[in-house]
C-alpha cells in the first residue's frame, strides 16, 4: 500500500521546555509517500514534534531536545546548515501568515533564499505552486497585489503555496484548517491528497475526521506520549490496540 | 376562543411595549455615567491643548522680536563687527556639518547595534547587561559626554579640538537613543513574520534584510529625526570638543568647513551673542534662534516626508 522506505525515523525523542516535558520519548517511522495523521488533545506536544523535524525549536530559547530524528537515514541535528534541513520540510501552521510582500513575492521569497535568480524559473515555479496550492486561479490576473490583503482562506493557500515552493520533499500541516471556512478547506484536503504522489506528509489536526478521511496511518499522542500509531483501518474501527484511542476517536475522551 | 387570544395578544404586546419604554429610560446611573464622560473627554482636549500653547507662544514670540532681521542676507552672511552684526552663515553651515557627520556615525552604528540585539542576541545576562547600558547611556547628562569626549577624541585620540571630534561627542550621545528606539521598531514586526520565513530555509540575514528592516523604516526614522534636532540644539558636548567663539568663512560656499577644523555652532554662537558680548542688538540672538529652530524643523521635515512615505508602504 505504501512504499517501505523509511523517510522519517524518530527515536526516544524528548523535548523538554524548562521544567515542563513536552515530548517524552517517542518512537516511530514515516514512510516514503504516505500521509500521517497526528490526532491528540491539547498540550499533547503535536506542534513540537513539528517543529523538531525542521528544526524550528532552534529558536525556542529554553526548549531542550534528545533523541533522535532522521531525515533519509541522517540525524538532523547533525545538520550543519538548518536552512537546507527546512527547505526539505514544508511546514503550514494554524494562522496563515502572508507576509507583507506581493503574491508573487511571497511564494518566490523561498526559491529566491535558496539561490534561484532566473526569471522564467521562478515564474514556472510560482505558478506551479500557486496551481497545486489551488489558488492560481483566483490571483493569477494580481500576482503584483499584497499578500497581506488576501482574505483569510486564500492567506491560508498562499502559505501553503510558500511552504511548497522550496520543493519540499516532506510536508507539515498543523491544523491548517483552523481558520479557515468548510469549502477551502475541502479544496485545500483534495491538494493534499494529489500531493501524496510526490511528497511525504504530516498532518496534525484537532479533527479527527480529517484525519480518518486523509491520512493512511494515525498516530495518537496524549501528554507528550505516543499511545498508538497505525493503520487507519485500526485506529478508526472498533478495537484499536489501546482503549483510549478508541475513546478519543469517538469522543468520549477524559 | 378566539377572543381570548386576542386579548392575550394584546396585553403581550402592551408589556413589551412598557418593557421597550423602560429600557433606554434615563436613570440617575446613567446620567452620572454621561456627565463624567463628558468631564474626562473635556479634560483631556483641554490638557491637550495646554501642550500646543507654549510651542506656539515660542515660536511666534521668536518670529515677533527677529522680524527686523530675518532675510536671506542674514542666513548667508557672517557675523561681524565682533557679532554685533551681520548674519549667521559660519555658526549655520557648522550645526549643519556637525548633526550631518554625527549622524552619519551613529546611524550605521546604532542601527545595526539594534538589528543584532534584536534579531541574533541569546537572551542571556549578556544581553541584558548591553541593554541596561544603552539605556543608562542615554540617561547620562550631556556636560559628561562633553567631557568624554575631550578625553577620548580631543585628547586622548588626538583629534584635537575639530568638527570631528566634536561630531563624534555628539554620535556617542545619540547612540543609545537610536538604538534604544531602532529596537522598539524592530521588535513591532510580528514574530509570525520572521517564524513564516525561517520556516521556508531563509536565513536570518535574508528576512532581516526583505522582511525586517523594509517593514520598520518609518519607527526607525522616526527615532533619528528625534536626534537630529537634540544634535543640532546641544551645545555642552561641542563647547569642549571642537565649537569656536569666531570663525570667518566664504560666505554661500556649502564646502567652507574642513572636518579638522575648529566651527562656529547655532547653538553656541546663541549662547555667546546672548551672554559674553555686550551691546548686541535684540533681534541678533532672537534672529539665531529662529534659524536654529528653522534648520531643525527643515531636517525633521524632510525625515517626516520619508516617514510617510515607508509608512504608506507598510504591508500589514
Amino acid at each position: 500500500m505504501y512504499n517501505i522506505t523509511e523517510k522519517i525515523e524518530i527515536s526516544g525523542l524528548q523535548v523538554r521546555y524548562g521544567e515542563k516535558q513536552a515530548l517524552k520519548g517517542i518512537t516511530f517511522s514515516v514512510y516514503e509517500k504516505e500521509i500521517v495523521g497526528i490526532i491528540g488533545p491539547a498540550q499533547s506536544g503535536k506542534t513540537t514534534l513539528l517543529k523538531t523535524l525542521n528544526r524550528t525549536i532552534d529558536f525556542v530559547t529554553n526548549a531542550c531536545v534528545s533523541g533522535i530524528v532522521k531525515i533519509d537515514g541522517i540525524d538532523v541535528s547533525k545538520i550543519k546548515n538548518a536552512n537546507q534541513l527546512r527547505r526539505k520540510v514544508g511546514m503550514v501552521f494554524p494562522l496563515p501568515v502572508g507576509l507583507p510582500l506581493s503574491i508573487y513575492d511571497n511564494v518566490a521569497f523561498a526559491p529566491r533564499a535558496a539561490g534561484i535568480r532566473r526569471q522564467d524559473q521562478l515564474d514556472e515555479l510560482v505558478e506551479k505552486c500557486l496551481k497545486q496550492a489551488a489558488l492560481w486561479d483566483e490571483v493569477k490576473d494580481r500576482l503584483g497585489s499584497l499578500g497581506t490583503k488576501l482574505s483569510g482562506g486564500q492567506q491560508q493557500r498562499l502559505t501553503i503555496a510558500r511552504a511548497l515552493s522550496h520543493q519540499p520533499e516532506i510536508l507539515c500541516l498543523d491544523e491548517f484548517s483552523i481558520a479557515i471556512d468548510p469549502v477551502t478547506t475541502m479544496r485545500i484536503e483534495d491538494v493534499l491528497r494529489e500531493l501524496r504522489s510526490e511528497m511525504t506528509i504530516l498532518l496534525v489536526t484537532n479533527l479527527v475526521q480529517q484525519a480518518h478521511r486523509l491520512a493512511d496511518r494515525t498516530a495518537f499522542l496524549c501528554n507528550g506520549d505516543l499511545v498508538e500509531i497505525d493503520d487507519n483501518e485500526i485506529i478508526f474501527s472498533d478495537s484499536p490496540a489501546q482503549k483510549m484511542t478508541y475513546d478519543y476517536v469517538n469522543g468520549n475522551f477524559g | 376562543m378566539e377572543a381570548n387570544r386576542q386579548i392575550l395578544e394584546a396585553e403581550l404586546e402592551r408589556e413589551i411595549f412598557t418593557h421597550s419604554q423602560t429600557l433606554f429610560t434615563q436613570t440617575a446611573k446613567s446620567r452620572q455615567e454621561q456627565w463624567i464622560e463628558n468631564l474626562v473627554k473635556t479634560t483631556l482636549l483641554i490638557l491637550t491643548l495646554l501642550i500646543i500653547f507654549p510651542l506656539i507662544l515660542i515660536v511666534g514670540f521668536l518670529f515677533y522680536k527677529s522680524l527686523p532681521i530675518l532675510s536671506f542676507e542674514f542666513l548667508f552672511s557672517n557675523p561681524i563687527r565682533g557679532m554685533r552684526a551681520g548674519g549667521v552663515w559660519a555658526p549655520f553651515l557648522g550645526t549643519i556639518y556637525l548633526v550631518v557627520v554625527s549622524l552619519l556615525v551613529a546611524t550605521p552604528i546604532g542601527v545595526l547595534a539594534a538589528v543584532y540585539l534584536n534579531e541574533y542576541a541569546r537572551n542571556n545576562w549578556a544581553t541584558r547587561i548591553t541593554n541596561l547600558a544603552v539605556v543608562n547611556l542615554a540617561g547620562v547628562p550631556s556636560i559628561v559626554h562633553a567631557l568624554f569626549g575631550l578625553g577620548a577624541f580631543v585628547l586622548f585620540a588626538r583629534m584635537g579640538r575639530s568638527i570631528l571630534a566634536a561630531s563624534l561627542t555628539l554620535a556617542i550621545m545619540t547612540l543609545p537613543v537610536i538604538i534604544a528606539s531602532t529596537k522598539e521598531a524592530l521588535g513591532a514586526v510580528p514574530m509570525a513574520f520572521r517564524e513564516a520565513c525561517w520556516n521556508v530555509g531563509a536565513s536570518r540575514w535574508q528576512t532581516i534584510r526583505q522582511i525586517v528592516l523594509p517593514n520598520s523604516t518609518s519607527g526607525i526614522l522616526t527615532g533619528i529625526i528625534l536626534q537630529v534636532s537634540r544634535a543640532a540644539g546641544e551645545t555642552a558636548p561641542i563647547m569642549f570638543t571642537g565649537a569656536i567663539f569666531f570663525k570667518a568663512l566664504d560666505e554661500g560656499n556649502i564646502f567652507a568647513y574642513n572636518i579638522f577644523d575648529q566651527c562656529m555652532a547655532l547653538s553656541m554662537h546663541l549662547f555667546t551673542i546672548s551672554t559674553q558680548v555686550p551691546d548686541v542688538p535684540e533681534a541678533l540672538p532672537y534672529g539665531t534662534a529662529v534659524v536654529l529652530l528653522g534648520a531643525v524643523l527643515l531636517i525633521n521635515a524632510v525625515a517626516i516626508l520619508f516617514r510617510v512615505y515607508f509608512r504608506s508602504r507598510k504591508k500589514w
